[in-house]
């Protein structure tokens, strides 16, 4: 398979000039990134989110180990005309919104009256086109940020890199990026996203990767990652959640969650009660439950290393 | 060639305010030529035109030494470089954007010189072609300082290119005057400083060649050491 995003073993080491001390941005990280998906990109401040967006754009050199964007070595120039990105602290030059995004969509090479009709369209998509007159130097931090997308849109690209794209945005204009985003996968674009906001990738991602100091701690499936297997979640009714341990009860209805190992027994106890099981599924954790736990064992393993 | 353009037109821009304030000098220039009388006073306006002149090679150095700073410090340099420009393209439009900016203030200083000057007896080609010294002047000091930029602050940057090109000055004066030309922005701008109604000076085609030259190879050399420099340090 053809990977639109490919990190080999990259590392990015900035080495003080005055103390001669290295800091390792990103240690032998590799990923492998499949088109048509939303990959979420997590990890806590400082762990090299950025570093290996920027190594990815060839805004930055690695101090070991390759990578690909879209077949080409990363910093290709012709690779970056199919490719939208989005900088975390977007900034623009100070211009009419329309003019901007046509001046970003000329340097990828568009022109004419597609460019210009290709701006209106973006703005328009990004909730921009009552301002597309505007000095975006006169625009709030989320408009600021919605035309940063629209910049980014501009060339219809194939492999969207955002970072932290709804940071400032309000819950009515964070739905409004979820889907554009989701409609951009449905048209067979690959989308790298960064973001902080959990739910926000819990809700569109097909894939996420933990990073933390700069290491690769954890990808998988959202899907899979959100169910758990050690955990079940019984909802039955007939009986009284405080005899229960990590029971909680609503309208009558009692829900219980119980180690996968114990769910036979529960079972059997909630039957004895007298008490009616309604379903029983794995349960399902919160990315943020997951995050939290990944993060934590990685950091509780190097401080034993 | 399109993106270079871009970048170009969008450097002036980005400078206009420096621009029109260097442009008042300009207007301060034509103002003068209409209140004094110009045949009695005519060595007076020289005088200032050749200082007025002369600024113009300072302020490209200014040009040249904060483009790449400032741009990375806005951090609008990663939208530009995030589309199919590479970096040498984006060095190119910015040598041309300095470029370009001195010679507006060129060009509108040599409308006002040969109406002033002209007017006074000085010859007109010959104010063009002092116009265009100062633009081959300008379009190298920017580019050697755009280089320094590369990977120095402005401040530095700006005291190297000093050095560069005080440096073969000082050997002119002391040793041989052919050190003058190992980098021609001296020789350039001295052309402009040593004119006078008497002697308006020879046209130095081997200075403007020699000056092309150099920031064509400044130019490359900027664009190897850029390829080599992070722009972008991580945000956390």
């Amino acid at each position: 398979m053809e990977f639109v995003l490919e990190f080999e073993n990259l590392t990015k080491q900035y080495r003080s000039f005055a103390s001669r001390r290295r800091i390792v941005a990103l240690d032998s990280f590799s990923l492998r990134v499949e088109p048509g998906e939303i990959f979420g990109f997590l990890g806590p401040n400082g762990a090299g989110k950025s570093t290996a967006i920027h190594l990815a754009m060839g805004f930055m050199r690695p101090s070991s180990g390759t990578g690909r964007m879209l077949g080409a070595r990363f910093g290709d120039s012709h690779a970056r005309k199919k490719v939208g990105f989005l900088a975390e602290n977007v900034a623009l030059y100070h211009r009419k919104a329309e003019r901007l995004i046509r001046f970003y969509g000329a340097l990828n090479g568009m022109g004419g009256r597609g460019l210009a009709q290709r701006s209106r369209e973006v703005l328009q998509l990004v909730g921009l086109q009552d301002h597309s007159t505007r000095n975006v130097g006169k625009f709030s931090r989320g408009m600021l940020q919605r035309a940063g997308l629209a910049q980014a849109l501009v060339n219809d690209p194939e492999l969207l890199i955002l970072d932290e794209p709804t940071s400032a945005l309000d819950p009515l204009a964070r739905v409004m990026v979820r889907e554009l985003l989701l409609t951009a996968r449905n048209q067979g674009k690959t989308i790298f996203l960064s973001s902080h906001l959990l739910s926000e990738v819990e809700l569109v991602c097909d894939r996420v990767a933990v990073l933390h100091r700069g290491r690769l701690v954890h990808v998988g499936r959202t899907a899979d990652l959100l169910v758990s297997d050690e955990h079940s979640e019984i909802v039955a009714r007939g009986i009284s959640a405080a005899a229960f341990d990590n029971a909680s009860a609503h309208d009558g209805v009692v829900r219980l969650s119980v180690p996968s190992k114990r769910q036979r027994e529960m079972l059997e106890r909630i039957w004895s009660c007298g008490g009616e099981v309604i379903s029983v599924n794995p349960a399902r954790r919160s990315l943020e439950d997951i995050f939290l736990e990944v993060t934590s064992d990685a950091a509780t393993s190097e401080k034993t290393q | 060639m399109k993106g270079v353009l871009l970048i170009a037109i969008n450097f002036v821009r980005e400078q206009r305010w420096p621009i029109l304030v260097l442009l008042m000098w300009v207007l301060l220039l034509a103002f003068l030529g209409l209140v004094s009388n110009l045949p009695r006073e005519r060595e007076d306006l020289l005088f200032i035109f050749k200082q007025v002149a002369v600024y113009v090679v300072a302020f490209s150095v200014f040009f040249g030494g904060s483009a790449i700073y400032n741009e990375r410090k806005t951090r609008r340099i990663l939208a530009v470089l995030s589309k199919s420009i590479g970096r040498q393209q984006y060095l190119s439009g910015l040598v041309l954007g300095v470029t370009i900016a001195s010679a507006i203030y060129c060009f509108a200083l040599g409308l006002t010189g040969s109406w002033t000057l002209g007017f006074a007896g000085f010859p007109m080609s010959q104010v063009w072609y002092l116009m265009l010294s100062l633009v081959a002047a300008c379009m190298l000091a920017g580019t050697i300082a755009l280089m320094f930029s590369t990977f120095l602050n402005p401040f530095f940057a700006a005291g190297a290119t000093a050095a560069v090109l005080g440096i073969p000055a000082v050997m002119a004066h002391t040793t041989a005057s052919t050190w003058a030309y190992a980098v021609p922005v001296y020789t350039l701008t001295m052309q402009v400083m040593k004119a006078s109604f008497q002697s308006p000076g020879r046209a130095n085609w081997l200075a403007i060649g020699l000056a092309v030259a150099e920031t064509v190879c400044f130019w490359i050399l900027s664009a190897r050491i850029f390829s080599y420099v992070d722009i972008a340090v991580a945000v956390e």
